[in-house]
This record gives structure tokens, sequence and C-alpha cells, in this order.
């Protein structure tokens, strides 16, 4: 399955709601989406998980390669509501202690705020 | 590595081809039992600028069709012995020429009588009454074809001996990963190997390794790149080479797990595709009777105790590149006589039938459960014969790596 990527903004930000598998085959588009993001200087991005049925381990790296960048620019990323297959996926590799997963948007929205 | 450029040498031979295609007029073969009509379609064909081949029967029309590899063959239906349709299909019947062109003629031309002319093999149809300038679109015609289809050959054979330079240099690297892998057998005295590799792909990015360190004391390990193919490897073939005993000594200065696992973590960071390994590195303490292990992102190890319980090392952990200052911890487990250890690539458990369900850690548990008493070598033959008779198939959708170790009692 193919993955789409839309845009919401945020205050500070921009939320992107992920849709499809986050997986090798989709890594251009994963990247593509969040690239354009940083190009704009947005410093917070928010990853809205909860359409995305599956990660395998390249999605995994890829998540773990846009929380670096981030954090290089002293910018922050969150995930938004994994679905369980994929929470527990994201836990096996150690992802949460990586990158902060929140339930609801109004937490992730001013978790971000207050790290700005 | 070869001093030459492989490709080079395909492209050379396909440019000679060409170059002596477009010297060479195109050859015509006619194949007519009547003296004067070959006579008389020989003189126009030759007015056309290309050159005929002539042949007065069949038999010896198709021993100079395979000869000669004419790109047109104009064929008369009625002949002795071997006639136009039955040459249509020795010509079809033979794959080396069997894509040349043939133009049938014939003075009787019924539908039905057309129709079995070219359901026997023949390309085209010429009326013995047709006019000059048909004869010369008809010809002209047959000749594109072949070429087109000349090309296409051409073009098919080149992509064929590229892929087979393609899978030559990929079962040679393959080899050469293998050649990495430990000897199974006594490590030291007490301490049995025994490992099983499946790779997905000619090529994969599991990749292990056990070696003795001293008289009471052996270190291993199991890393997994993620992806597929040959940048795998590869990546996979530079951690094993830093993994190397003399390596460790220099860059760590440890036999310690944890230590070893935070540099290779500091030394090989995410691709900037987000590539990355998992891995577990261990130790197994003889005089003590323990195991120590730290591992990144790896949780397809367990020991499988003497009493019978399976017992699984402690996940989560970070793979390695994820976060660059993270540092590895080192874990202790009592190793006794007549246990067992079991290191084994995700690919193993991560198998999913055909309902989507996943094989799993608990039934490769009872799996080995299952298999107490007997030998390592069958144990881990067990274990992947289930988890492929779960999956289905014969081949597993990822790289599978298996590795046992045994302390005897």
């Amino acid at each position: 399955m193919s993955m789409q990527a839309r845009e919401r903004s945020m205050p500070n930000g921009i939320i992107l709601e992920l849709t499809g598998d986050l997986t090798y085959a989709n890594r251009e588009q994963f990247k593509t989406a969040v690239e354009s993001v940083r190009q704009r200087g947005f410093r917070h991005l928010v990853l809205d998980m909860s359409n995305v049925r599956f990660i395998d381990s390249s999605g995994l790296g890829l998540l773990a390669l846009v929380a670096q960048q981030f954090k290089l620019t002293q910018g922050r990323l969150s995930l938004l509501k994994p679905q369980a297959y994929v929470r527990e996926i994201m836990a096996l590799a150690n992802i949460p202690s990586l990158i902060p997963m929140y339930e609801n948007e109004q937490d992730a929205v001013t978790s971000s705020a207050k790290a700005a | 590595m070869k001093p030459s450029c492989p490709q080079a040498d395909v492209i050379d031979r396909s440019g000679t081809v060409e170059a002596m295609a477009a010297k060479e007029p195109p050859t015509v073969l006619i194949v007519d039992d009547d003296p004067v009509a070959r006579l008389a379609m020989a003189g126009r064909i030759k007015k056309l600028g290309y050159r005929v081949r002539e042949a007065g029967d069949g038999l010896s029309g198709l021993a100079l069709l395979r000869r000669e590899r004419p790109e047109l063959t104009i064929l008369d239906w009625m002949m002795p012995d071997l006639d136009g349709p039955s040459f249509c299909e020795e010509v079809r019947k033979d794959s080396s020429i069997g894509s040349s062109q043939i133009l049938m003629m014939t003075s009787n031309d019924h539908p039905e009588h057309i129709a079995e002319g070219l359901a026997r093999g023949a390309d085209d149809f010429l009326s013995k009454a047709a006019s000059r300038q048909e004869i010369i679109a008809r010809v002209q015609a047959g000749i594109r074809t072949a070429k087109l289809i000349r090309q296409l050959e051409q073009v098919t054979e080149e992509l064929r001996n590229k892929q087979a330079l393609l899978d030559r240099e990929l079962q040679a690297a393959a080899r050469y990963v293998e050649s990495l892998l430990p000897v199974p057998g006594m490590i030291l005295p007490g301490v049995d190997l025994d490992h099983l590799y499946r790779p997905s792909l000619a090529l994969g990015g599991d990749l292990y390794n056990v070696v003795r360190c001293g008289d009471d004391s052996v270190g291993l390990y199991l890393l997994d790149a993620s992806g597929h193919g040959v940048s795998s490897a590869l990546r996979s073939a530079a951690l094993a080479t830093f993994l190397r005993e003399d390596s460790l000594l220099r860059y760590v200065g440890s036999r310690d797990p944890g230590a070893i696992v935070t540099e290779a973590n500091r030394l090989f960071p995410l691709t900037e595709r987000g590539d990355y390994f998992t891995i577990l590195v261990a130790r197994l303490d003889l005089r003590d009777e323990r195991l120590l292990y730290a591992t990144a992102g790896h949780s397809g190890a367990c020991i499988h105790r003497r009493s019978g319980a399976v017992e699984w090392f402690t996940p989560p952990s970070l793979p390695l590149g994820f976060d660059p200052s993270h540092r590895y911890r080192t874990v202790e487990m009592p190793f006794r006589p007549g246990d067992r250890l079991y290191v084994l690539s995700d690919g193993l458990y991560e198998v999913p039938n055909s309902r989507g369900e996943l094989w799993g850690k608990e039934r490769l548990a009872l799996a080995l459960q299952g298999t107490a008493g007997r030998p390592l070598k069958e144990v881990l033959s067990v274990a992947v014969e289930e988890a492929a008779r779960w999956s289905g198939q014969d081949c597993f959708p990822d790289d599978v790596a298996v590795m046992g170790i045994e302390l005897k009692e």
C-alpha cells in the first residue's frame, strides 16, 4: 500500500497526517513530505500516525532519522495516536525513549509550544 | 576485483553487431521448385538492393535458412517432399530460427487456405498474381518486421548476459559472506556450536560469529542490517570487520558487550536513507558460568534451560545509530551446564502465515521445548522447518539466521 501525507498547520509548526504504510517502499514520499516542512523552517513537526496501518524496520529508521534532523536544528518531532500494532513495533525498537508520543492532538501541540 | 569493466565488453559487442548489420544488405531466401518463377522473383528482389539466396526444394531451403539466417524467406506453398506449410512448421519448432520471417506464395487465395498457412507458421501471404508494387511492399514490410525482431533478440540477449554477470557477482559476494560465518563444532572443550543460515536473496544482511577468547570465554554476535541485498550486505561486512577481536581490542579496549555496542553505536550512525543495524553482542564466561550481553534493538535471543524453561533476553533497546549518545549496558544471566543459548534473526519468528499472523516467540519457544534432548543441529532444523510450515512457503520473506550454543554437562 502507498502512503499519503497531508499537512495541517498548528501554532509554531505543522501536523503531518500520514495515511497508509510507513515502509521501505514509501520512504521517498515520507522523506519528501518531511523535507518540505523542514525547508520552510518549521521547528515542530507532529506526525499524526492514526491512519498508519503498518511500519517496517525501514520506517523505524526513517523516524529516528527525522528525529535526529530536527534535534540538530533545535527542532522537535512528536508522534500522535499510533495504532496498536504500530505502537507495538515502535516499542520493540524503543522509539518512545527517542520520540515523545501523544494520545491527543492538544497535548502534542502544547508540548511543542512549550518546547519552543 | 577485475581490472576491466565487464559492462563495457557487452556494449562493445553490441556495437560491432550493429555496425556489421549496417554494412551488409538484408538477405532474402527464395524457396521455389519452379526455376522460372524463382529466377523472376530473384531478379525483382535483387533490384531492391537485397542479397538473394535460392533453393529449389524445401529441405535444401531449410538448410540454407539455418546457415544464412536470412531476414526474409519467400516460400512457395506447393513443393515436393517438404511443402511450404510443413517448412514453416519445421522453422517454428526450432528455437534458433523460430523467429524467421516467412512470406508464403500461393496461387490459391481462398480465405480458408490462407488461414491454414498462417496457422501453420507463415507470417504473410503473397498471391502469385500480385502486382510488382504489392510484392515490393510486402517484401519491405517483412524486412522491417525482421529488423525489429532482431533488435529485440539482441537487446534480450544483452540483458540476459548482464543479468548472468550480476548473478555471478552476487553469488561470489554470497560465498564471501558465508566464509565469514563460524565453523560448527566444538569451540572450547564442553562448548558446542551449530548454526543455520538462509538469506532471503542471494546475498543477506544478517551476519553472526562466535570466537574463542582464551581458555574460558567465548565471544559472539549476531547483527542484522535493515533493508536487503547488496548495500545491506556491504554494511554488514563493515560492521563484522569492526567486531573482529583485534579491532575490538584497538577501538574498544575491552570485551565488555555494553562497551562494544556503545562504540559500534558511535561508529555506525544512521545512513542518509535511514538504514541501521540491530545487534546482539554476548560473552560466555565459563569460569563463572554466566552470560554477559548487550543488545541494540535485537531481541531474538533466549536460553533454553536444562530445566526446560525458555528465558528471552530483555528488550527493548535502541537499534544502532538511533541515538548517538546512548550508552548500552551489559546484562548478566547465569549460564550453566545443560543450558543452551539460541541467538536468532527476527526473520525466523516474525514470519507471517497466510492470514498475516506472525509465528512469534511463544510458538518458537514451544518448538524449542519440544526438542529437549535432541542434538543442536536437529533443533535448529526443526525450528526453521516449523517456521517454514507456518509461513506455508519454502522461501522466507526475510533473512533467517539462527545459532545455538550448548554448554555440555
